[in-house]
């Protein structure tokens, strides 16, 4: 019966990218340890050394009611040490081939794989590293350094992410267990396009976004639910269901934009101004 | 790839324990494959006390540590588990969720003695270590298959060349229904592709070349296909994998535009939890019914009362 079905004719819409899979890399190899063992030693030579100097300047007795804070920060500059061996693999790897957007194949004859998949395995640890911190928003420090485009305001601890060709705007939440994609592998092909994300948008909970979509300002897209390659979320709508379609007018994102914060050029204050939306435009004099 | 720190994924052992006493076996596998550590700081600390070597070498004496508690817990485990299989010998089969039921108690020590070298091995951000302990658990993989991100059961379960398994996906061999557990054999095949959020449960075959894509799950015992796309709750054929055929980048590059249409085909094929053929309107009388019905009855009984009265 398949090889019948196979010879009938094929339209592109065989082709077509209508679901998802994941962005998990697809072959491990021993040589990724390459990276780990020189990041782990250097990193590791920096926070033995300044450990050490510590002993060395403090008096024992000195150090024994602030050790606490001494380990706790011990492993700050560990993290830190690693993040900046990191990068610098990082850099020499980008230097020798630019991550670019684009449909590659998912051989290891392919150069863009296999510094996928090298870029992948570098940015692990130090991201891995802050994950595991009980502050939860230490981890936008690794995400920055690494080259998401995110701000402070934003939220991004409890989800998998991928750590490259992402853009996000102001006050973004990602749920729990949300899968956010910028790469995807089908068959033979590896598939790199960005996300973008704009101001005030909402993630729901184990939700899965696929690369390329675009999510405009103030819209939600609910738990559960997909977005297909490369949709496009219109702003001011709260998306469900896989893939995820209109569901409803925003109504919560009017409520917010009560206050406006408003800035005078000329004395370079900020002033906020609260607004009442609801309430009709005759009654609003009473106020 | 970075992994959320509220959802930590792993040991992939389920948390059942049946009797207190299998804590015994676990911290015994805990304590001496610490005692090593032990052994080689002393070493250690012997060979280049104070000297430029110590500090030069420290770093590598912890991964070298780390290592070792890996490799001596695995084969603590493995000469457990041999002494445990020698006892029972772990099998399929629909067992009895209780105390009397030998194979529930097996099933659940053996889950408890492997959980310390899976829990440290997967404490690393290198992929391979998993791979290891699948490999010396009993479960046939290649070392080259990521099975990183999501959550797999270390026992029955054949895999094939260059599988993926998605983030966040399960990928099971024993499930508890009621007051059941089932145990059955899962094969995956050569160049599997598991999609993100999606669940394989006990039993399923899937033929090589095949993608599950994300968000779908497969029944107890079900069977996938060769060069198919499944997709929905449970898995059904989407359709043909071509995505092995040459030049179709310029293809790849185009996008659905209609979203809406796409989501009716899907809606065929995922699970509904609610009667299409009724209005709404119908629904709601249905609802209603019931209750009224009950009020008038209600209301009946309590003329009859008055009766009596």
């Amino acid at each position: 019966m398949n090889e019948l079905e196979k010879s009938s004719s094929v339209d592109s819409f065989d082709y077509i990218l209508d679901f998802n899979t994941s962005s998990a890399i697809s072959r491990i190899k021993l040589n990724f340890l390459l990276f780990y063992i020189p990041i782990i030693w250097i990193s590791g030579l920096l926070l033995t050394s300044s450990f050490f100097g510590l002993i060395e300047y403090f008096d024992l007795w000195f150090m024994f009611p602030i050790l606490p804070f001494i380990l706790f920060g011990m492993y700050f500059v560990f993290v830190f040490s690693t993040m900046i061996t990191s990068k610098l693999f990082l850099i020499f790897i980008n230097l020798i081939h630019k991550p670019k957007q684009g449909i590659f194949r998912a051989e290891e004859s392919d150069r863009d794989f296999k510094f996928w998949c090298m870029r992948i395995e570098i940015k692990k640890i130090g991201v891995w590293l802050l994950k595991h911190l009980p502050l939860p928003w230490v981890d936008v420090w690794a995400f920055r350094w690494f080259g998401v485009k995110m701000d402070f305001s934003s939220h991004l601890t409890d989800a998998w992410v991928d750590v490259e060709f992402i853009k996000f705007g102001r006050k973004v939440t990602v749920g729990q267990g949300a899968v956010v994609m910028s790469s995807m592998i089908v068959g033979k092909y590896l598939i790199i396009k960005e996300c973008v994300f704009d101001d005030y948008t909402v993630i729901g909970g184990v939700s899965t976004i696929a690369p390329g979509t675009i999510i405009g300002k103030d819209s939600i897209l609910g738990a559960l639910s997909t977005t297909n390659y490369k949709q496009l979320l219109e702003e001011g709508w709260i998306f469900f269901g896989i893939p995820g379609i209109k569901l409803k007018p925003n109504r919560f994102a009017e409520e917010k934009s009560e206050i406006i914060i408003k800035r005078d050029v000329d004395t370079k204050t900020k002033y906020e101004i609260r607004k009442k939306i609801n309430i009709d435009e005759d009654k609003r004099d009473l106020i | 790839m970075s992994k959320p720190s509220s959802l930590k994924v792993g040991p992939f052992t389920s948390n059942v324990m049946v009797r207190k006493r299998y804590v015994i076996p676990y911290l015994i596998i805990i304590w001496m494959s610490i005692f090593i550590v032990q052994i080689e700081i002393w070493l250690y600390w012997n060979l280049f006390y104070y000297s430029f070597q110590f500090l030069l070498f420290l770093p590598l004496l912890f991964i070298s540590l780390y290592l070792s508690i890996i490799f001596v817990s695995l084969v603590e485990t493995k000469i457990f588990l041999i002494i445990i299989n020698m006892i029972h010998k772990p099998r399929e089969g629909v067992f009895l969720r209780d105390l009397s039921d030998k194979d529930y108690r097996y099933w659940s020590l053996r889950n408890v003695i492997k959980k310390w070298p899976i829990w440290v091995s997967h404490k690393f951000p290198f992929p391979f270590m998993d791979n290891i302990c699948f490999k010396m658990f009993g479960v046939k993989t290649k070392f080259r298959n990521s099975l990183f991100e999501g959550w797999v059961d270390c026992e029955f379960i054949n895999f094939g060349k260059d599988v993926v398994v998605g983030q966040g996906s399960i990928i099971q061999s024993s499930t508890i229904i009621g007051d059941n557990l089932i145990i059955k054999k899962t094969i995956i095949n050569d160049d599997v592709k598991i999609g993100a959020h999606s669940v394989v449960t006990p039993g399923t075959i899937i033929g090589r070349n095949t993608i599950l894509a994300a968000n779908s799950l497969t029944t107890m015992g079900q069977k996938l296909d060769e060069n198919w796309i499944y997709l929905g709750i449970p898995a059904q054929k989407f359709k043909e994998n071509r995505y092995n055929d040459d030049d179709i980048e310029l293809i790849l590059e185009e996008s659905i535009e209609d979203i809406e249409e796409l989501r009716k085909l899907y809606e065929l094929l995922y699970f509904k939890r609610h009667d299409t053929s009724a209005s709404v309107k119908e629904r709601t009388q249905k609802k209603k019914t019931p209750s009224q019905q009950e009020k008038g009855k209600a209301k009946e009984k309590k003329q009859i009362k008055l009766i009596k009265v």
